[in-house]
């Protein structure tokens, strides 16, 4: 049993953890690289690239639901992993600017709930396509009796269910975080003077 | 969706954040309290700020009048200061009141990114007036100079200042007298040794003619101090009249000489 929570913890929790930490750390690191140069005011302008990263990795979202049909789901979700964590790393760096607003703030821990939420939706993914792999193997070296069908198909459903909860959970935060990140982008273009 | 309830709470939180946008907008949306002065004007951000353009110098002079900032207030009543503040907001060059202040306290952000006061935004005329704004230092070397305060200051800042006297001539002995001596009007680019009764153009000639020395004007070319012996010195400021270039007394005239 210890072994099995250990391997859990190493194969599964750290990795989040890790992307979570990674993420931090990153944002920290050219935070402090601004101030070092006295160019924090950069991180205004890093918004609007995070923002454009974070909205492109939203093409996956659209394939899955077939408001468009290019481009390979399991590429696109790559795309989208990849651009939400660099776009969410860009609007940390914008958020240390230490802006007071709630509305700004609100944005930035729904993002980062959102963060969190996906990492786990990756884990949860990669978990479950793991032991559907290793339950196919096992009942394709041992020919697929009815029973092993039966296995076969309470794991395609496990995942199935798993996958959709976590998705119950994760639009909705997805939701709030694009309200309160859309409103607070208005906002600024209602009272910033961008000249 | 077999759970919307979790949707619907979700919308409606977001609901209640938008509403509390519009009734909070200072704390929702602002990015910090604004000056005491304008505390009432708190949820009425657009009693400054322009949609889609920010903050409006126009919207700031229809309350703050540009020929009354530093005069009178927004009610009329002058402004008695002690010691007297210089109203100069009517020497600008142009109206642009954000690239000075902003009312809304110091986020770090508008922190680095707002220009703090520059002098190269006051029109030509006022910039070389500096006494205009600022009053004289109070010891006896700057109650002496009229003007010209650019010569030894950069309107950067008063410190450093970017003249030392010494490079020039050691104010030592007898020489450290009032500057009017030798640069006479306070015209700090030219000099006469011959301001005083020690130095007399004909006891000047006197000491100087044996050794073939006709440039009399450009003393310190040889004489640095009071009491060292002359000689080309290695300071600045020889040659600063432009009347003695090949015709000092230098070192070569007295190799000639000899």
């Amino acid at each position: 049993m210890n072994r099995m929570q250990a391997r859990l913890f190493t194969r599964e929790v750290l990795p989040f953890a890790l992307s979570l930490l990674a993420l931090a750390a990153a944002a920290l690191l050219i935070d402090g690289v601004l101030h070092g140069f006295d160019a924090v005011w950069v991180g205004r302008h890093l918004g609007i690239p995070g923002v454009v990263m974070i909205v492109v990795s939203l093409v996956y979202s659209l394939r899955k639901r077939g408001v468009i049909s290019v481009g390979r789901p399991a590429t696109l979700l790559r795309l989208h992993e990849a651009m939400a964590w660099a776009g969410s790393l860009l609007v940390l760096v914008h958020a240390g600017i230490h802006f007071n607003a709630i509305l700004a703030w609100l944005a930035v821990w729904a993002m980062l709930i959102n963060i969190a939420s996906g990492l786990t939706g990756k884990y949860l993914l990669k978990r479950s396509r793991k032991r559907m792999d290793e339950a196919r193997t096992r009942l394709q070296s041992q020919g697929l009796t009815p029973e092993q069908l039966a296995e076969l198909g309470y794991w395609d459903s496990l995942t199935f269910d798993a996958v959709k909860q976590w998705r119950v959970v994760h639009v909705p935060i997805s939701l709030a975080f694009g309200v309160l990140a859309l409103a607070h982008i208005v906002s600024v273009f209602i009272f910033w003077g961008w000249n | 969706m077999k759970r919307p309830w979790l949707l619907i709470v979700v919308i409606a939180n977001l609901a209640a954040v938008l509403a509390l946008v519009f009734i909070y907008p200072d704390l929702m949306v602002g990015p910090g309290p604004l000056s005491k002065g304008h505390a009432e004007l708190a949820t009425d951000c657009f009693a400054c700020h322009a949609p889609l353009r920010g903050a409006s110098s126009q919207r700031c002079a229809s309350c703050h009048a540009v020929a009354d900032i530093g005069l009178r207030t927004t009610r009329g009543v002058a402004i008695v200061a002690t010691p007297a503040k210089v109203a100069f907001h009517q020497q600008l060059i142009e109206t642009d009141c954000v690239a000075c202040h902003s009312d809304h306290q110091a986020p770090q952000l508008t922190r680095h990114s707002r220009k703090p006061f520059s002098h190269e935004l006051l029109q030509a005329a006022t910039r070389e007036r500096c006494e205009g704004c600022h009053q004289k230092p109070t010891n006896s070397l700057h109650q002496q100079i009229k003007g010209n305060c650019a010569q030894c200051h950069s309107a950067k800042g008063w410190k450093p200042a970017t003249f030392d006297h010494n490079r020039m001539f050691a104010l030592d002995g007898d020489h450290n007298t009032r500057c009017e001596t030798c640069h006479v009007n306070s015209d700090y680019s030219r000099y006469t040794c011959y301001g005083c009764h020690e130095h007399t153009l004909a006891n000047v000639r006197a000491k100087h003619e044996d050794e073939g020395i006709r440039n009399l004007d450009n003393c310190v070319r040889c004489h640095r101090n009071a009491t060292d012996e002359p000689g080309e010195g290695g300071g600045e400021g020889g040659g600063r009249d432009g009347s003695s270039e090949g015709s000092g007394h230098s070192g070569r005239d007295r190799r000639e000489r000899d």
